[in-house]
């Protein structure tokens, strides 16, 4: 039997920055390594990390925290992609829903456990701290995100390349916008 | 499994469970739909229209066991800190304790007081996060506060600006004293067995006694914001102390040789609804006191006490409920073993009627005194002069075979037990959680305030949200580590009528 190496992936897992990002772009990629589809956020943004020309303004960021600690990773960025998974059934696997910041619930009081992405930009804007201005997030749908592997399933893993360029167009766009 | 052989244990499993059901007569919930992520609570209506039972279902992660077979034991510190995105540390020193145990192999004392800084810092933050954004909603800004001022954004129109910068920077102080130790926050590179990866430099000693210090200031301002806007306020004292909000059940909580609290090493000591204690035992003996209770509408395994045997959903001197989390540990221990968590303890109980407290909304102040006495853990500890120790690590020469290792999560008793081969690779893997110590007496509160507020199919506005308050007291874990959006996770709860038709889905706007 093989099994993979769980940390082969390992995160860089950025201390909270502490310098201004200025201009820069950042694609955030959100997920769980060793939850099955749950990992969509992560793979995507790695092989767009893998992609970028070293004179493009985007800076790429994985992480599998979320909630209150993602203020520490999106202030101080012009603009933001935001690579996630989500599970509505609407779609096929390996689709995309291209959700609208304004669209998400930016405040919510039936959160019994997390802080959503829509709390968090707005309490990070509510503490004065500077938040992107420019937001795209992408939730690519999944199939299977609560069985512990290290593998997707198949109809993701077909759709990595195109997710790829998706996000990397997503990114360029946000780039040339002045 | 060979497939053929899974097949036939499937089909199997399947044809029992539908002749349990027909034996026993009960609607059948259907599963529940993972659709985002949803929490879903099921309302069974009587032929008066009053509530018969009350059920809660919540999506589980599944495959945990399958996929640690074979690994090796030195991986599951980074496995099991993987599987939960809300409480990654407490994992990752259950499963490094376990570690211990299974190679036979005492932390150094400094490598040990390292774990525990670390430990009570980590408490600390979280138990931060959840006063102030999850349950501050609740009663910093007021159960009956409009919805759209219900959110971390009216907790610090209530706080004020200041203060609420105060809280996310000291928790970001806090999270880099993991960083420091771990290599990361959120899944730490930390405990090894027989110790840490990394000692403390003397030179980086001054910022984190500073930390510390700050830390006691923050949690006692805290506890004294929760004092004067919940307990000066009559109106939530009298909700805490409703009977819609209060069980007697046993609780269990990890004590030290002198019976007082410890979130990092002990034994569980468990107390009756009076008082009393009933058990006392170490994590090697948990099988012989804590078992699981399987019910036909939940994935979820109700833990009772084992001595007492399984009794249903009861409450009183001889239930075998028990709860674990802040107030189950206050309950179940003798004291705190620091002077000013001590004293704001003994205000507490002063302040709720004596101990032990029943009441489920009492953990919210339960958790800020707890951070008072992780700040002090943390003060004693970094005046250690052992902590700048180079002595870190004691490499570990026994054959594993089984290891056992237990920590108070924030969320309660967390129990990792594994067995391996004489490789170390692992051939089981079994985990309590702290929700799953609790998930009894969670179903008895959603129950209950279904019940309180249903009455002749009449549904009281608001059931939603007391229902969730219900729950959200005991912090439950209730998303796994995924991330999916939109991020939080919705609750709808679904009522059915005398012939199981359903009457009403009630969902968050």
């Amino acid at each position: 039997m093989s099994i993979p190496y769980i940390m082969d992936n390992a995160t860089s897992f950025a201390a909270p920055r502490t310098e201004p990002a200025g201009q820069r772009i950042l694609v955030l990629g959100l997920g769980n390594d060793i939850l099955c589809d749950d990992a969509i956020g992560l793979r995507v943004v790695r092989e767009v990390r893998r992609r970028l020309r070293p004179d493009e303004e985007i800076e790429v960021e994985e992480t599998e925290e979320m909630g209150l600690c993602l203020l520490d990773y999106i202030s101080g960025y012009r603009g933001l992609v935001l690579v996630d998974s989500i599970q509505r059934g609407t779609l096929p696997a390996g689709e995309i829903h291209e959700i609208r910041a304004d669209d998400l619930r930016t405040l919510s009081y039936s959160a019994p456990h997390f802080l959503g992405i829509g709390e968090t930009l707005a309490l990070g804007r509510e503490l004065g701290l500077p938040m992107p201005d420019m937001i795209r997030i992408l939730a690519i749908e999944v199939e299977e995100p609560h069985l512990l592997s290290t593998e997707m399933t198949p109809p993701l893993q077909r759709a990595l390349p195109d997710l790829v360029q998706r996000v990397l167009t997503t990114a360029r766009g946000l780039a040339e916008q002045r | 499994m060979e497939q053929a052989v899974k097949d036939v244990f499937n089909q199997g499993a399947a044809r029992a469970n539908a002749a349990y059901q027909m034996g026993r007569r009960r609607f059948t919930v259907e599963p529940i739909t993972r659709l985002e992520g949803h929490g879903k609570i099921d309302i069974f209506l009587d032929d008066k229209g009053d509530v018969e039972r009350a059920y809660m279902q919540v999506p589980e992660l599944r495959g945990f066991e399958v996929f640690s077979i074979g690994r090796p034991a030195e991986d599951m510190p980074q496995i099991t800190s993987r599987i939960c995105g809300v409480c990654p540390t407490a994992h990752h020193m259950a499963s490094v304790k376990c570690l211990d145990d299974l190679y036979k192999v005492e932390p150094t004392s400094p490598g040990r007081k390292i774990r525990e800084l670390v430990y009570n810092g980590f408490l600390f933050e979280d138990h931060a996060l959840h006063v102030f954004v999850l349950g501050g909603p609740d009663f910093i800004v007021g159960p009956e506060a409009p919805p759209a001022e219900r959110n971390i954004v009216g907790v610090i129109g209530k706080v004020g600006l200041e203060a609420g910068k105060r809280v996310i920077t000291m928790r970001r102080r806090v999270r880099e004293l993991t960083a420091y130790f771990g290599g990361k926050v959120v899944h730490p590179v930390l405990g090894l067995p027989g110790g840490v990866s990394k000692p403390l430099d003397p030179a980086d000693l001054p910022k984190f006694k500073q930390l510390a210090k700050d830390a006691v200031e923050f949690a006692e301002w805290t506890v004294d914001v929760l004092k004067k806007i919940v307990l000066g306020n009559p109106e939530y004292v009298k909700m805490i102390t409703s009977d819609a909000y209060t069980h007697k059940t046993c609780y269990m909580g990890m004590v030290d040789e002198q019976n007082r609290l410890n979130f990092y090493d002990g034994k569980l000591r468990v107390v009756d609804c009076n008082g009393k204690e009933i058990c006392k035992f170490t994590p090697h003996e948990y099988r012989d006191y804590v078992a699981e209770h399987v019910e036909p509408w939940s994935y979820m395994k109700f833990t009772f006490l084992k001595p007492r045997g399984w009794m249903d959903f009861v409450e009183g001197p001889d239930t075998s409920v028990y709860s674990v989390a802040p107030l189950a540990r206050l309950n179940a221990a003798d004291g705190l073993g620091t002077p000013k968590a001590q004293a704001a303890l003994e205000e507490f109980f002063k302040a709720l009627g004596g101990k032990p407290v029943h009441h489920t909304l009492a953990n919210h102040l339960a958790r800020a005194i707890e951070m008072i006495f992780a700040a002090e853990r943390m003060e004693q500890l970094v005046n250690d002069p052992e902590i700048t120790s180079p002595d870190v690590r004691r490499i570990p020469t026994s054959v594993p075979k089984e290891g056992i290792g237990v920590v108070e999560a924030p969320r309660g008793t967390l129990f990792h037990h594994y067995q391996t081969d004489e490789r170390g690779l692992i051939t089981m893997a079994n985990l309590i959680v702290a929700t799953q110590n609790n998930a009894a007496r969670i179903a008895m509160s959603v129950e209950r305030a279904a019940k309180g507020l249903i009455k002749g199919g009449k549904v009281t506005e608001g059931l939603l949200n007391k229902v969730e308050m219900a729950f959200r007291a005991y912090d439950p874990c209730l998303g796994c580590a995924t991330h999916s959006l939109p991020g939080h996770l919705p609750l709808s709860v679904n009522i059915y009528d005398r012939d199981r038709t359903l009457v009403r889905r009630l969902e968050q706007p």
